[in-house]
């Protein structure tokens, strides 16, 4: 499923799609309609564009993975984003391109998304880093839970930051591919847990913790 | 004089004007204010005349035609002071007016009609031009008008109620003061608001463009840059031209988005808003999400020392040769790394350049960091590319707003 609010980029996207061999089942204009459509349409993987006219990329992101757990989200965007597109990662995407990216790449980006590989750009790992960085900086609190990056996490991460492949660095630090990719997305699932586990707490902090017992 | 009087009018003058003070011009509803006092103070010159103080009058039928006088010479007034063109001429006119209308009295009362407390037949009126100089020339000259009113309303003193009158004099002096530190204060109050508004204005429009460009010409430009590199020949380098057309004007949206937002005071600047200029079709900029806050000059020497660093991958490696800068934001450092995917640099030659002063990165990159009290790193791999890595302590510039709560 492809989701932007340009027609001509939503086409180019759903062509370069249909000519790989992928089954586009479902394009949407809008956040509203995203969410509308992917519950009939069930897509394995929404292109998403994070501008859209009605709602934000990380709202629709957090929308889908709490109405559709199995889908998975791969975040186009214009640079400049860097706040959006972290929340959008922090919030479950799977990765994230530029929208300038030669077409192999970003269709080896969405069969690594679809198989539920995180999508490691150099900007997404500067993120990452920085992220990571400003909680650890942040004021510590006693049970804050703040996840950590490995000392061998942050290297990776710094080596994907600044362009190397799995493979060069796999070379490098004479680790297998597979290792290297696992240690990636580990630091991507941290966070992803973390916001979870911060969200609750804000929810119970704000008073909304009866309404989750009442769910229950 | 009865200064209860002049002062309930005053109260009615200041709320009215205070209160219109936030429309379009600051001193038109002023000069509306001034004219409803002036159409009050006739009636209540009238009311005086006809009931109050009928008795001291020596001569009522010519009061009567002062009362008319006064009356019409409030709505030529009232006209007059909404045409901005001729308002000087007609200031001088009305007090020379009002000071003859209130001089007047001597010829109407009876001699000892002061004595009985009676007001001169203009009573609260003569605060007219007091008032009217003070919204047209500020303060100063409402002090001094009030001040030729009140030296006339003495002269038609005989002898008693010498402290009403004073009253009624620091009452006059005191309108004519604050009606027009009013008047000013109104004006300035309207040019902030003028300013304001432009400025709002102008950031909404550069808003308005951004995101305009962003939705057509930068997506247009993005695909041509893919299709043309998929295209191959020709149109490959019609794809790169678009590309780092693309490169260059989110670069400039980005800049006005910063410059309008620069928060001005602080010699402070956010390293990001320059290094992501860098990003080209062969270059890419990797930031964290939050800002890269340090000192303008500091943030300014970094990026002219990556850049010099890009240069150099340009030079010795290639136009084709793909480089990536990574900026990291660490609690005692920042660290800017610039890798490029070329043949790298064959031991010892860089060692062998550095010692012959050849080689840029000693000058143009090592010296901007060592100015700055950092340090750059020069690391290479042959066949996989050379590592610079510029790394600049946090120690005399730590910004107090960067480093939150550790109290």
């Amino acid at each position: 499923m492809v989701v932007d609010d340009h027609p001509m980029w939503r086409d180019a996207v759903a062509r370069d799609l249909a000519e790989a061999g992928y089954e586009v089942v479902a394009t949407a204009a809008d956040g509203a309609q995203a969410m509308r459509v992917a519950g009939a349409a069930r897509p394995d993987v929404v292109v998403l564009d994070l501008q859209l006219p009605d709602m934000s990329g990380v709202e629709v992101t957090r929308g889908l993975q709490a109405a559709h757990p199995a889908v998975r989200v791969l975040v186009l965007s214009a640079s400049g984003e860097q706040q959006d597109v972290l929340d959008a990662v922090k919030a479950g995407a799977l990765g994230y391109l530029l929208k300038s990216a030669a077409r192999p790449e970003f269709l080896d980006a969405v069969r690594r998304t679809a198989d539920g590989d995180a999508v490691f750009t150099p900007g997404l790992a500067a993120l990452v880093l920085g992220e990571f960085r400003r909680l650890s900086a942040a004021p510590a609190e006693a049970d804050s839970g703040v996840p950590r990056l490995s000392e061998r996490e942050t290297e990776i991460l710094r080596m994907v930051a600044t362009g190397m492949s799995y493979k060069q660095i796999a070379s490098r630090l004479v680790l297998s591919h597979r290792t290297v990719q696992n240690h990636v997305q580990n630091t991507l699932g941290k966070l992803q847990l973390h916001n979870r586990v911060e969200l609750v707490r804000y929810a119970i902090e704000h008073g909304l913790a009866g309404e989750f017992e009442a769910g229950e | 004089m009865t200064a209860e009087v002049i002062q309930c009018s005053l109260v009615i003058v200041t709320v009215t004007a205070g209160s219109a003070g936030a429309q379009r011009s600051s001193s038109e509803p002023l000069w509306r204010a001034l004219a409803a006092f002036r159409f009050a103070s006739v009636g209540y010159a009238a009311v005086r005349l006809g009931f109050i103080d009928r008795a001291e009058y020596s001569r009522p039928d010519w009061a009567w035609a002062v009362i008319a006088v006064m009356a019409v010479w409030t709505v030529v007034t009232t006209i007059g002071y909404t045409r901005r063109g001729r308002r000087s001429q007609l200031l001088v006119a009305d007090l020379i007016v009002t000071v003859g209308l209130l001089l007047s009295t001597t010829g109407l009362q009876h001699p000892d009609a002061t004595v009985h407390g009676a007001l001169p037949v203009t009573a609260t009126w003569m605060a007219g031009p007091v008032l009217a100089w003070a919204i047209r020339y500020g303060r100063r000259a409402g002090a001094i008008v009030g001040l030729i009113v009140a030296g006339c309303d003495f002269a038609l003193l005989r002898g008693a109620a010498l402290s009403t009158a004073l009253n009624g004099a620091v009452l006059l002096l005191l309108a004519g003061w604050v009606v027009g530190h009013l008047a000013r204060l109104a004006a300035e109050v309207q040019a902030e608001r003028q300013h304001a508004i432009e400025v709002e204005a102008a950031s909404r429009e550069r808003e308005r463009l951004a995101r305009d460009i962003h939705d057509s010409v930068l997506q247009v430009l993005a695909l041509v840059q893919r299709r043309g590199a998929e295209a191959g020949g020709a149109a490959a380098e019609l794809g790169r031209l678009a590309g780092q057309q693309e490169a260059a004007l989110r670069a400039l949206m980005g800049e006005s988005w910063a410059g309008s937002r620069a928060t001005g005071a602080s010699g402070d600047a956010d390293l990001r808003q320059l290094v992501l200029p860098a990003q080209t079709d062969r270059v890419t900029v990797s930031v964290p999400a939050q800002a890269v806050v340090l000192e303008r000059t500091a943030a300014a020497e970094l990026t002219a020392a990556m850049r010099a660093a890009l240069d150099n991958v340009r030079q010795h490696c290639g136009e084709q040769t793909r480089a990536w800068v990574l900026v990291e934001d660490e609690p005692d450092l920042i660290r800017v790394t610039i890798r490029d995917d070329g043949p790298g640099i064959p031991d010892g030659r860089l060692a062998e350049a550095a010692a012959a002063g050849r080689f840029g990165i000693s000058h143009s990159i090592s010296g901007r960091l060592r100015d700055l009290g950092g340090s750059a790193t020069i690391s290479s791999i042959a066949g996989e590319g050379t590592e610079v890595e510029l790394r600049l302590p946090r120690v005399a510039n730590i910004p107090v707003a960067a480093s939150p709560g550790t109290a």
